[in-house]
């Protein structure tokens, strides 16, 4: 009997580990360094067509913001509201900052914190995949966007992971950023 | 013959103006998440009838308010006008077009501004928040959002003491005294 909570450790670690090994081969899943990219290219779309711009972020139909495993979200932290979740409409319109994990994390909180970084930031949460029900490891890259008439605009996106560290993923995010700096 | 009484067409242009300032500002400091009842306003109330109230000024003699309820009106009507083009990416206007757009609408009104120190003091009031809050709205469009926010409770304050001009007109007239009044200016 002494030994059933070791294996029940084990088997978590080992469906834990699961996923990750299914990252590093599934080409279905999102990358860090596309969620970057995505991320600062909403950015730019929501810089470039201002307000009118939020709705095509609600529409799941469009690969342009929902691809693989992954999607952009836009959301306001001044005004506690999601402005647009391509998966999630009925969020849309609600408060977010009350939000928890299932690690009791305030997970707005963190991505806000993240974001207000001026070359954005990650951030670390549990949530599902799209279509389960079962919480994930998250990390999310969020970024501000300035966008006419609105005081505080923040873009994130994010991937399924259960390896990748803080440092890893803000030299991707650093990566990323200096290719789309040097792209005409 | 009696001649008979006109009414001030400064009263429709000040209802308009105050308005449909008001509401922008309801947004901008994030009270109303949509920016669409200020489309719709800026069309409208601020934009038609503070316009034809700026004709009308036209022919009672008073050229600040000919060139100031004509040219706010016609403001109201572009930046509506420009939301809506955004929508139908039809001459887009980026962040920092309208911020450019701003910009031009402050130098305007900078020289509206020293008329209106000379005119009284509801007036200078007026003006100088209406400049205040184009150039924390210009400085919003540069890199400093959050500066929105301090726009917004500053042209609430100008959308009020616009609204106290238009109640002057109307209460003093209706009172038959100086219920209202407008202070002096704040040069002579």
């Amino acid at each position: 009997m002494r030994h059933i909570p070791f294996a029940l450790a084990g088997l978590t670690l080992a469906l834990g580990a699961v996923p990750a090994i299914g990252w590093a081969q599934n080409p279905d899943a999102a990358t860090p360094a596309e969620v970057v990219t995505k991320v600062r290219e909403a950015v730019q779309y929501l810089n470039a067509k201002g307000l009118a711009g939020f709705a095509d972020f609600n529409n799941n139909k469009d690969a342009r913001w929902v691809w693989k495993d992954s999607y952009v979200f836009v959301y306001s932290c001044r005004d506690d509201v999601m402005i647009a979740h391509p998966l999630r409409p009925d969020l849309v319109g609600r408060p977010i900052l009350q939000m928890r994990d299932d690690k009791d994390r305030p997970v707005f909180q963190e991505l806000c914190k993240a974001g207000a970084r001026k070359d954005g930031g990650w951030a670390e949460y549990w949530w599902p995949k799209p279509g389960e029900a079962k919480a994930s490891r998250k990390i999310s890259y969020a970024h501000g966007a300035a966008v006419s008439f609105k005081s505080d605009i923040q873009v994130g996106a994010g991937i399924y992971d259960d390896t990748l560290t803080p440092a890893e993923l803000d030299k991707i995010a650093e990566e990323a950023a200096r290719l789309q700096k040097a792209a005409p | 013959m009696a001649e008979s009484k006109l009414a001030n067409p400064a009263v429709v242009g000040l209802a308009g103006f105050g308005l449909t300032t008001l509401v922008l500002q309801f947004h901008n400091v994030g009270w109303m998440s949509s920016i669409g009842p200020v489309v719709w306003l800026g069309l409208i109330f601020g934009g038609l009838a503070q316009f034809i109230a700026g004709l009308q000024e036209q022919k009672t003699g008073n050229t600040f308010g000919y060139c100031a309820f004509t040219s706010y009106g016609a403001f109201w009507i572009a930046l509506a006008l420009m939301l809506i083009a955004n929508k139908y990416d039809l001459f887009k206007a980026s962040t920092e077009d309208v911020g450019w757009f701003l910009v031009a609408w402050t130098l305007f009104t900078t020289i509206l501004w020293v008329g209106s120190l000379r005119i009284h003091g509801a007036m200078a009031l007026t003006f100088t928040l209406l400049l205040a809050g184009f150039i924390l709205l210009d400085l919003a469009h540069f890199g400093f959002p959050a500066l929105t926010v301090a726009a917004g409770y500053t042209l609430m304050a100008c959308a009020l003491v616009a609204w106290y001009m238009m109640a002057r007109i109307i209460l003093n007239e209706l009172y038959g005294r100086e219920l209202l009044p407008a202070g002096r200016p704040w040069l002579s």
